[in-house]
């Protein structure tokens, strides 16, 4: 068993719960099931799933600073607003730019603006700086959007259409519900794989060692400040898109996407799913949006759930749901080995 | 004309300079001592709003009753705080400090939705007492007495925690416990108990502000995050947990909003954090750093 005993002191094991091949089959599972969703459920329900896998994604770019690189924010919503602004805007006004494109700069732009971030706070990435940073990044933006006419004020951006995207040889016309979700599934799908692709190369072993110790990264030549730049731009890039791919689905993009409630979304999905896994994002997403359909009709009741189990994940399960099928596995198997539910605690 | 003009905006930043202090003021105590940023401190300031307006209702009929339910409500939270610190803040002692702001988080969501439930979603409006109710002329300009209140509130509260915390033997203690909670242990100062206190005093200070500052804007249950958000600026501006710095840097967080809602009214609101940037940039360590930062 590792221990650590630094100061930063958060270990995380990731001790893989599933062979990578059982995980690869529940994949092709899952996204099969999917694509024949739009099938299947109604159109609200549909909806909702759709939100759900934007929901993941975005919760993936926020474990990809915090799980793997050791750095919180808390004004995530900042980035995934200035993609679904920009393509929202984009698509309302007909710019004449190819949809794809558009994501592409969606992400430069949350890119761009987690770099100006970063080089002022990300010197001395104490994590409260960091913290008070991005929630005064997404209060600031949100200021500024309700003072644009162009991005509808404090009315939102609506009417936004569907796009068309252009290939080579046909045009995909996206503008059908159906067409779009389909499309959405695999653009998610793509970004997941990328990511987790990423955590596992070589630069997400540069950034799993500098969240563990910052210091002894150093000392092996691992240039800190600068592969928290780069986490900090792929996590504002990623965010970004997913805010992108939210703006044609939902069709309005309003001011409620830009503020802390928003921002606490990925934070909330992460742990209630799990930090220490890669999946545990999307498990929390899932879940999330099952607690919040069934608390729905209820005044405050939502806040009052995901505001309690929050502390309660922290205070008794810091690993989450994935954590604790770890420790439920663990226990009817009688391993010892491998434990999931280590906790995070400081010495 | 821009001579009378300043002295509005001054005055005007003063008070709500010493509005953010009234509820920074506790936040930053609770971060020096404990290093707890704590995201629930404007949920606990909006909850002893709440319950100072159920005690005194629309229209305080005196000084004594307005500032009577200011009390209550500050020990009512202050109670509350205890609880908190009993059931959730002692299991976050040893948890690293992400997962401390995020609990924090959850523990201000949580009391959002409690307050929703019991006050429902409905905005209320509170007068001030009738004594501070009236318009001053200072120059040419008016301000009501209301204004003064509040900027004599900020400076007394300031001079008693300052006092307490430089001038008497409970005030060395916290600071000793603040800079090595072991060293301090082991000289026998009762650790755990002066971090009780603290939380105490924190919230009862919130809920006491947020009595205190019902008349200064509508009640709803967002009311204390504006006044969250400018905390956590004067805090990281001031110096983390230090409250001189932080007295100072409310002051300019409040001058700078009001001259910019006066002379650029297009752009309520940016101008703090620009100020914030400059800060950051120029001392990254606060107005008034921590012994023993670099």
């Amino acid at each position: 068993m590792v221990s650590m005993t630094d100061t930063q002191g958060s270990v995380i094991e990731r001790t893989p719960m599933m062979s990578r091949r059982v995980v690869g089959f529940l994949m092709v599972l899952v996204f099969g099931a999917l694509a024949l969703a739009p099938d299947l459920v109604n159109p609200g329900l549909l909806f909702l799933i759709g939100l759900t896998l934007i929901q993941a994604v975005f919760a993936l770019s926020w474990n990809l600073l915090f799980g793997y690189t050791g750095l919180a924010s808390f004004g995530h919503a900042g980035f995934f607003a200035i993609g679904a602004y920009f393509t929202g805007a984009m698509l309302r006004y007909t710019v004449p730019i190819p949809f794809l494109g558009m994501l592409v700069i969606a992400a430069g732009l949350g890119a761009l603006v987690a770099c100006l971030i970063g080089l002022v706070a990300l010197r001395r990435l104490a994590g409260i700086f960091l913290a008070v940073l991005t929630v005064a990044l997404t209060e600031v933006l949100g200021r500024l959007i309700s003072y644009s006419p162009a991005l509808g004020e404090h009315d939102g951006l609506g009417n936004i259409p569907r796009p068309k995207i252009g290939l080579v040889l046909w045009d995909l016309d996206l503008t059908s519900s159906r067409a779009y979700f389909l499309f959405l599934l695999c653009a998610c799908s793509l970004i997941t794989a990328a990511l987790w692709w990423l955590v596992h190369s070589r630069t997400g072993r540069v950034f799993q060692a500098i969240r563990q110790d910052a210091d002894r990264a150093a000392f092996l030549g691992i240039n800190v400040a600068r592969y928290r730049l780069l986490s900090f731009m792929i996590s504002g890039g990623v965010a970004a898109m997913a805010g992108g791919l939210f703006a044609p689905w939902t069709r309005i993009v309003t001011l409620d996407e830009v503020n802390w409630l928003a921002s606490t979304q990925p934070i909330l999905n992460t742990l209630l799913g799990g930090v220490g896994s890669f999946w545990g994002p999307v498990v929390g997403a899932v879940a999330f949006t099952l607690i919040n359909y069934w608390t729905r009709t209820f005044v405050g009741l939502s806040e009052i759930v995901i505001g309690g189990t929050l502390v309660l994940v922290i205070i008794a399960a810091p690993t989450g749901i994935i954590g604790l099928l770890h420790t439920i596995r663990n226990w009817v198997f009688q391993r010892t080995a491998g434990k999931g539910g280590t906790h995070e605690r400081l010495p | 004309m821009i001579v009378s003009k300043s002295i509005f905006v001054l005055i005007n930043g003063l008070a709500s300079g010493m509005a953010f202090f009234l509820v920074a003021a506790g936040l930053t105590w609770v971060f020096g001592i404990l290093k707890i940023l704590n995201m629930a401190h404007g949920a606990f300031f909006m909850i002893g709003a709440y319950l100072a307006f159920s005690i005194v209702g629309s229209n305080p009929e005196s000084m004594w009753s307005f500032l009577g339910a200011g009390l209550v409500a500050g020990l009512v939270v202050g109670v509350l705080g205890y609880l908190t610190d009993k059931i959730v803040l002692t299991r976050l002692r040893t948890v690293d400090y992400h997962y401390v702001l995020i609990a924090t988080f959850g523990l201000m969501l949580f009391c959002e939705g409690v307050a929703k439930w019991i006050w429902g979603i409905d905005y209320f409006s509170v007068m001030p007492p009738p004594q501070v109710d009236q318009a001053l002329k200072i120059g040419s300009s008016y301000v009501s007495g209301y204004t003064l209140f509040v900027i004599a509130a900020g400076l007394v509260v300031f001079a008693v925690i300052d006092t307490i915390m430089h001038r008497l033997w409970v005030g060395k203690i916290m600071r000793a416990v603040a800079n090595d909670p072991w060293m301090a242990g082991t000289l026998g100062v009762n650790v755990p108990a002066i971090l009780t206190i603290s939380v105490i005093a924190s919230f009862a200070l919130a809920g006491f502000a947020g009595g205190l500052l019902l008349p200064n804007q509508t009640l709803s249950i967002n009311v204390g995050s504006s006044f969250l958000l400018y905390s956590f600026l004067a805090v990281v501006i001031g110096g983390l947990g230090n409250i001189r710095g932080t007295f100072v840097a409310c002051i300019i967080l409040g001058v700078v909003e009001s001259a910019n809602a006066t002379f650029m009214a297009n752009f309520g609101g940016i101008a703090v954090y620009i100020v914030l940037a400059v800060f950051l940039v120029w001392k990254p360590n606060g107005l008034f750093p921590a012994q023993g930062s670099t």
